[in-house]
């Protein structure tokens, strides 16, 4: 019986963590590849996430010289969407837990 | 091939390719796309935690490989055409992200991994195929990128 309990116990405080931790905003991570152009990349970023040609530069060239850039930070649902926009344009890109 | 011009009209791209560089182009569409499916970069991975990637392929790998097949048959129903090659903004997208798969699967047949590549090649290499493909085809990337922000 106690044991039980204690799985109870235990259950919730696990679910309730996973609950904080699904709260947390996802970041939505660009890796560089070889061979797609620069100045598509700077193209996409503003296209998809509006950002101006200032900001959609630095993050390119974070990409580039860097490996990745995080390029927006959203609930998951709206990460897993930048994501499969990116992956349509041929961006390579990840999510993961702020 | 050097392709005569890739220019903003108002609302539209026009292309503007001789009879012989659309068919270029198209021969060059038909030899890639079957590379393009089985690239690497063809199943692209969102999640590291292997259930999340389950579900996230789920719920859209198969609008992922739908939205390619639409990409690759736009670009090549204009070229089989005898239409100008008149492109709205999603049109113009469909072409950049269609050119864009092309170099990818191409770049991947070349073994192409790490940047600085292009010095892995000599110079008749670069002006030679499939290198030379790969250059026209960055070439009208660029200029659709270009005759895009332009406006």
């Amino acid at each position: 019986m106690s044991a039980i309990n204690e799985l109870v116990v235990g259950e919730t405080r696990v679910d309730k963590k996973i609950t904080e931790r699904r709260d947390r905003p996802w970041q939505v991570v660009v890796w560089n590849d070889p061979v797609t152009l620069m100045s598509y990349v700077v193209f996409v970023f503003r296209r998809l996430f509006g950002y101006d040609l200032t900001t959609a530069t630095r993050l390119m060239l974070q990409v580039h010289n860097e490996g990745k850039a995080v390029v927006a930070t959203e609930p998951r649902e709206r990460a897993e969407v930048a994501v499969a926009q990116l992956h349509a344009h041929g961006l390579q890109a990840t999510m993961a837990r702020d | 091939m050097n392709l005569a011009e890739i220019i903003r009209q108002g609302e539209l791209v026009h292309l503007k390719v001789s009879r012989g560089e659309r068919r270029a182009l198209l021969q060059i569409l038909i030899r890639l796309e079957p590379l393009v499916e089985h690239s690497q970069w063809a199943s692209p991975r969102a999640y590291q935690d292997p259930e999340y990637e389950r579900e996230f392929q789920r719920l859209v790998g198969t609008d992922l490989a739908d939205s390619r097949s639409a990409d690759l048959g736009q670009v090549r129903v204009l070229l089989e055409s005898d239409q100008r090659i008149l492109l709205s903004a999603d049109q113009a997208m469909a072409w950049l992200r269609a050119l864009n798969l092309l170099r990818l699967a191409l770049a991947e047949r070349l073994g192409i991994t790490t940047d600085g590549w292009e010095e892995q090649f000599t110079a008749q290499e670069h002006r030679r195929p499939p290198l030379a493909t790969l250059h026209l085809l960055s070439w009208v990337q660029e200029e659709l990128v270009e005759a895009l922000s332009g406006g």
